[in-house]
């Protein structure tokens, strides 16, 4: 059964007690929460998301609930538990479900090294992978969601997922997380995006999450080959340019952008070079001309 | 600074390498860290890494001119020279009695 399947008031019923067990691509997570935006929230961007009974073997049993006490009332706060214990400060409340989205990136960058995991956008089409590895504000996200919604395939917004020992990509399609000028910017571009209501004052400044394609979450257990690596830089008013980028360089790159490379040593290495290799790299300078942008990324992926 | 002195890969059994077109990535397992290097230097450390009883300056400047066919103006002993201790300097490299 998926979340838009489930009876009324259900999901409600399981938030509040022993939580609902979401796949999230090859990962498990048993959820819980008593606020109304988080609940809200997975009803929007987990719709097609399948729902697993208790008996089933969860990853990561984490819960967004309030600060107890004064913070009830007063400028009331949530946390982010993680097998009971906070791993991180409270953040104001109506910021739950950007918290549940933080706490959950988190549960499985520091956590699943089965896979190696690049700080990266990933989308796919004719069947290679388009990896973007990026610094906060290099337009990442924009540039997904502008390729998801002209029909690339979403794997990952956030976390790319390659397979230790198939160094494949295996997708983990979750809600598009945007901020600040990029949601205006995608609102306009993709005006049938699902997106939640911006979260303002975060961290991170406003934040709005955009739900990821039914789609794409139906194929998430089909993983992907990574065919093109590509960093993006955004240059206001320089002109668009796709241009190639020496490997090594790439493979810097996606070290830097890395989780949990030295975690894994010297198989991290191997597996970065292996898919750097096999991949087509390239710099992506762009000034926001996103229907542009589009073009010349179907161009690349249509042109092998 | 001695002509005569031996340089070897500093932790021979520690290092993974990738060319890629005429640049090399090299991690280091002792000491966890990942070097982006030029071609020379790229070239200088595969060059110790497959002579792991050591090379001197000469054989390693014969090895790469040849290898590299450098030519020209180049003072190929002088960048030689400069790269190993900058190799040095990364833990990649290491000077070994003669």
């Amino acid at each position: 059964m998926i979340v838009s399947a489930l009876p009324d008031g259900e999901l409600r019923r399981l938030l509040g007690r022993s939580g609902i067990r979401l796949r999230l691509g090859p990962i498990v997570a048993n959820i819980a929460s008593p606020f109304d935006a988080v609940e809200s929230a997975l009803a929007l961007h987990y719709a097609a998301h399948e729902v697993l009974p208790d008996s089933e073997f969860a990853d990561f049993h984490v819960a967004v609930d309030p600060v107890p006490g004064i913070r009830r009332w007063i400028r009331p706060q949530a946390y982010f538990r993680f097998d009971a214990n906070p791993p991180f400060n409270p953040l104001a409340a109506s910021q739950a479900f950007p918290l549940l989205e933080w706490g959950l990136n988190w549960c499985i960058s520091a956590h699943c090294h089965q896979y190696l995991i690049i700080h990266a956008a990933v989308v796919e089409r004719a069947g290679r992978a388009l990896m973007m590895p990026a610094p906060p504000g290099s337009g990442k996200s924009t540039l997904c969601a502008a390729l998801v919604a002209r029909g690339w395939r979403l794997l990952s917004d956030e976390l790319t997922l390659i397979d230790v020992e198939t160094r494949r990509i295996v997708p983990l399609p979750r809600p598009v997380s945007l901020k600040n000028e990029s949601i205006g910017i995608i609102t306009e571009f993709w005006p049938e995006a699902r997106m939640s209501p911006v979260v303002h004052d975060t961290l991170k400044g406003s934040v709005a999450h955009v739900r990821p394609p039914a789609a794409s979450v139906q194929l998430a257990d089909q993983t992907a080959v990574l065919g093109f690596i590509v960093l993006p830089a955004f240059r206001a008013a320089e002109p668009m340019a796709l241009t190639p980028l020496a490997k090594s360089t790439a493979f810097m790159r996606l070290v830097e952008n890395a989780f949990n490379y030295s975690v894994l040593g010297r198989r991290g290495f191997e597996i970065l070079a292996d898919v750097v290799a096999a991949s087509d790299c390239r710099e992506f300078r762009y000034g926001g001309q996103l229907a542009d942008a589009v073009a010349a990324f179907d161009d690349l992926a249509l042109a092998r | 600074m001695s002509e005569q002195a031996q340089w070897r890969a500093a932790t021979p059994h520690a290092l993974a390498w990738r060319r890629f077109d005429d640049e090399v990535v090299i991690y280091n397992d002792s000491t966890g860290s990942t070097h982006q290097l030029g071609a020379l230097a790229g070239e200088i450390m595969l060059s110790l890494i497959q002579n792991p009883s050591g090379m001197d300056l000469h054989a390693l400047v014969r090895d790469l001119t040849l290898r590299l066919e450098l030519a020209g103006e180049l003072d190929v002993a002088t960048e030689v020279q400069r790269a190993l201790d900058d190799l040095s300097e990364l833990h990649l490299a290491a000077r070994a009695s003669a």
